[in-house]
């Protein structure tokens, strides 16, 4: 009987075909939905999950090559009390979705980013980010919420119309 | 008051034709107040909504034709005062299911902070014919119904505090979730009155006094999405997302071949392999190269169910068909190129077009005016272009995917689907149910952009269900099966040829569209040419003919359908003729709109909203400044889905053919913005998208084979391709809000290819622009 170390617990994955990808055994044996199938070929990063902190492509992971690996997805980021995290947050306050069906993606790849590197550059943010697609293209707005929860710039003033006119990049 | 959905022309027709049975939705029309029915909340409280009068749940394709008056809105409110709104359109990406409560609340008067918002399920009789999400109608279709809903939910409050409370109605006031009594200075929460308000009388539509627009407390300001906390945490929202107890999981496998047939396969092998539960060939069910929201139109093909995803992925891979391809379709692009090319000195049959309104019942004639030939002769200038565009792919980054039970003679449905009512209706035909015993549960749909218009992958799950009777399956298409089983985008090709005058002034306007049908009847869906194109619109002599190739590669609605490409090549050939004029190109736009004044009729293109546009966007670029050498700006305008959207590239281009998009201005003109944050988004989403098809997208097909099948064959565009950006919502006062979602884009197209001219002095007649060598960095 296999299993897992997801999000901070140890989580039974049964009897299961070692080569079903993690994102399958995420989605449809622990119905951790969170993560994303978007291309099945590591070109979306719609299924982007942490494997001991690092930004993987879930979809390219055999369950059978992994065994104590920490496995972290959207739904360990929060704390156990629900807090969210700055970037969760950033991303709520900037109003980043537009569908949101990428976002998963997005956000485990910008916590990577800035766990690493808490005070990106701009070139950092587009080299830690171009592996993830956003079909709505909410590009500008993905980069604005990371420099907000990095603390580069206050979070844009919701709630007031005047800031809805002109540049705000 | 007529408030009956009006519909922008370029629309395909099954827009038309589910607005036409359409009663207003939740409009002055004083009948509606007969359908009204007040019901109390279990445990108190109030239930606002519509029913229809036969009581019963409806399909869509007796609604359309139906007379039911229905609300479009349903209020709850609680004893504690929470407030529960329905969003009864899907949600796409656009917003709605935040931009329609708002509306609400607004007339509720009631804090935002006090509400939680339930996506509706599939109504018709409830919710009226119009629950679908195109067109970018969601917002203008609901704008005058939302807000009545709003307020008369706020009016039966009302009466209900100055009864119980035993005070004049005329000295109660309201303000966030509360009712007030300023002269004792007392409030109270409309929870206190909620049981009682839900016995009052439905006040007539006509005694609301709506907001006006100067009181509004919720609307014209910034919004955050209502789901964005379950996105953000990942929660279970999308159609993928869907589980059930006992769920099985199926793959389905349609001919590379379109339209082929599945004679037979390998059945033996893939039964016997790990996890497969059943596999099974499913027939086609009537002609799937057409487009079809409602009939229950799909290909066949070969369904496996499995234990899991990945056990139907794995034996899919290994799953080996016998097509019958002797009706399947061969098209092939690159001759069809060539046939284009052929014909571009020529003309085709007249264009006929829609004169009058739209709809089922339209007046045809040809689009034709004045003498072209005499002022090609008498004219100071005559430039003529070959334009074309390739296929795209909608390529929306949720493949296509339903989960669906056939259980007791019912068939119940969850899905991602633009038109529910449609995917409901078709569900009960594919199962062989009536209508009542078909329900399709609406979920958020992980990006649409016009695919899940068409509910064949709802279909497929249906049949697939009626197969594995008992037991719920959830279908999940590939991104191969998306990219190479999409209705695309049709390619097209315009040879256009028009005059100057010794002014410079645009007085003859020919072209030449060829495009394809599948039926040698009319053209593909979306792969007509509407009437109201700019300039068409304004040209004293005109002259459209149009030659359709036969193939039927299926085609169908993608943002902005009738104009998205067609803004490329009309706004680029405009600027060649600006260019051939000496002029300003913005003075030669300006005097090519040739005045200020309304359209003649209501759908049509109002001038002096579209001189607004274009000179907000040329004043917020700095139009007409100096630029480095190998820089420039480039403008397009277009006009539809009743948005103007004027739009400024500040392009950079390197020798080497790369292109750097430094900055986008857009000017855009939905009237009243009811949610900036939405509608920025969707401006903002558009340019972006534009610029990834302008430079990428092209699907292309031998032999009726779809060539690409997934995003290293179909780039999109990334982070750090994305330019800075910077909008402007002109918002006159006097005109209702319109959809942002659809001519957000358009513009974007000849904008960068019109700058790429001004930087280098090459025109671009093609998209996309990576076969003509550029690169976007």
């Amino acid at each position: 009987m296999a299993t897992l170390q997801v999000n901070g617990q140890t989580l039974d994955i049964g009897t299961i075909d070692p080569s079903t990808p993690l994102l399958w055994v995420l989605r449809d044996t622990l119905g951790l939905v969170g993560t994303k199938y978007g291309c099945g070929i590591a070109q979306c990063g719609a299924c982007t999950v942490h494997l001991n902190g690092e930004p993987v492509r879930s979809c390219q992971i055999p369950v059978g090559n992994l065994s104590s690996e920490q496995i972290t997805t959207i739904e360990g980021l929060a704390g156990a009390d629900g807090t969210l995290t700055k970037i969760q947050q950033a991303w709520i306050d900037e109003d980043v979705p537009q569908c949101g069906y990428c976002q998963a993606g997005q956000i485990m790849s910008a916590t990577a980013l800035l766990r690493k590197n808490p005070n990106p550059s701009d070139a950092d943010i587009d080299a830690a980010m171009s592996g993830n697609l956003c079909r709505c293209a909410t590009y500008t707005r993905i980069r604005r919420a990371i420099k907000v929860a990095a603390g580069q710039q206050t979070a844009t003033a919701f709630y007031d119309a005047a800031a809805a006119q002109g540049e705000r990049a | 008051m007529n408030m009956k959905t009006t519909l922008p022309p370029e629309l395909p027709s099954f827009f038309h034709d589910i607005v036409a049975g359409e009663p207003a939705p939740m409009s002055t029309d004083v009948n509606r107040r007969s359908f009204l029915k007040l019901t109390g909340l279990v445990g108190g409280g109030l239930v606002l909504g519509g029913f229809g009068a036969m009581g019963s749940r409806k399909a869509y394709a007796q609604q359309a034709a139906s007379d039911v008056s229905t609300l479009s809105a349903y209020v709850q409110i609680k004893p504690d005062g929470r407030i529960t709104l329905f969003s009864k359109n899907p949600e796409c990406g656009q917003g709605i299911k935040t931009g329609l409560p708002l509306i609400i609340a607004e007339e509720l008067d009631c804090a935002w902070t006090d509400v939680d918002v339930v996506q509706a399920d599939v109504d018709a009789a409830k919710y009226g014919a119009n629950q679908f999400a195109g067109g970018s109608l969601s917002t203008p279709m609901n704008w005058m119904g939302m807000r009545q809903a709003g307020a008369t939910a706020r009016a039966m409050i009302l009466a209900a505090a100055a009864k119980q409370l035993k005070l004049p109605v005329a000295e109660l006031t309201t303000a966030d979730t509360k009712v007030l009594h300023a002269a004792s200075n007392r409030s109270w929460s409309y929870g206190e009155f909620a049981e009682l308000a839900a016995t009052m009388p439905v006040p007539e539509v006509a005694s609301l006094t709506l907001k006006d627009p100067s009181q509004f407390k919720l609307l014209g300001r910034r919004w955050t999405g209502v789901d964005n906390h379950g996105i953000v945490t990942g929660k279970p929202l999308f159609g993928a997302d869907t589980r059930m107890d006992g769920m099985l999981y199926a793959t389905f496998t349609k001919s590379p071949q379109i339209a082929g047939k599945a004679v037979a396969f390998n059945e033996a092998h893939i039964k016997a392999l790990p996890g497969v539960v059943d596999a099974f060939i499913v027939e086609p069910f009537l002609d799937a190269r057409f487009f079809s929201a409602n009939s229950g139109t799909h290909f066949g093909g070969v369904a496996i169910v499995a234990e899991n995803t990945w056990a139907a992925i794995k034996a899919k891979r290994e799953l080996q068909v016998e097509w019958d391809t002797s009706t399947a379709e061969s098209a092939t692009w690159d001759d069809l190129v060539e046939r284009a090319k052929a014909l571009a000195d020529k003309d085709g049959e007249p264009l006929m077009v829609n004169v009058g309104p739209p709809g089922p019942n339209a007046q045809r004639a040809p689009a034709a005016r004045g003498d072209v030939d005499a002022a090609f002769t008498s004219a100071a200038k005559v430039i003529s272009a070959f334009y074309e565009y390739p296929y795209v792919s909608h390529a929306q980054l949720e493949p296509e995917t339903t989960t669906a039970v056939f259980k007791d003679g019912k068939i119940e449905i969850w899905a991602p689907a633009q038109i529910p009512q449609g995917g409901e209706a078709g569900a009960a035909v594919v199962a062989g149910v009536t209508p009542e015993n078909s329900t399709l549960h609406m979920t958020r749909i992980g990006g649409g952009f016009g695919r899940k218009l068409a509910n064949d992958y709802v279909f497929e799950a249906a049949a697939i269900a009626k197969r594995m009777e008992g037991r719920p399956v959830k279908l999940q298409w590939t991104r191969e099966d998306d990219m190479m089983h999409d209705f695309f985008r049709p390619g097209g090709f315009h040879a256009y040829k028009a005059a100057l005058d010794a002014d410079g002034k645009l007085v003859a306007f020919q072209d030449h569209f060829m495009s394809h049908t599948g039926n040698g009847q009319g053209p593909m869906t979306s792969a007509d040419l509407a009437a109201n194109v700019f300039p068409m619109d304004v040209v004293p002599n005109l002259k459209i003919t149009q030659t359709l190739f036969q193939n039927g590669i299926p085609t169908g609605p993608m943002r902005a359908p009738g104009s998205n490409a067609l803004a490329f090549s009309f706004q680029s050939f405009m600027h060649e003729l600006a260019v051939a004029s000496g002029k300003d190109h913005v003075q030669f736009m300006l005097e090519t709109l040739g005045g200020e004044g309304p359209a003649e009729n209501p759908q049509g293109m109002h001038k002096g909203r579209a001189a607004n546009v274009i000179r907000a966007a040329a004043e917020m670029a700095g139009w007409g400044k100096e630029m480095p050498k190998g820089r420039a700006l480039g403008l397009s305008f277009y006009f539809c889905h009743s948005g103007y959207v004027a739009q400024v590239a500040d392009v950079e281009v390197f020798a080497n053919k790369d292109v750097k998009v430094h900055k986008v201005y857009a000017a855009a003109d939905f009237g009243f913005i009811h949610n900036l944050s939405a509608a920025e988004n969707q401006l903002e989403g558009g340019i972006v998208d534009g610029l990834s098809q302008l430079f990428n997208a092209k699907i292309t097909f031998n032999n009726g084979v779809i060539q690409q099948q997934n995003f290293h064959q179909y780039p999109l565009l990334r982070m750090p391709q994305t330019p800075a950006l910077e909008t402007k919502f002109l918002q006159p006062a006097e005109f209702s809000p319109t959809g942002a979602g659809e001519p957000s884009m358009p513009p974007l197209l000849a904008a960068v290819s019109n700058a790429i001219f001004n930087a280098t002095g090459e025109r671009i007649r093609k998209m996309p622009l990576s076969e003509l060598g550029y690169r976007l960095v």
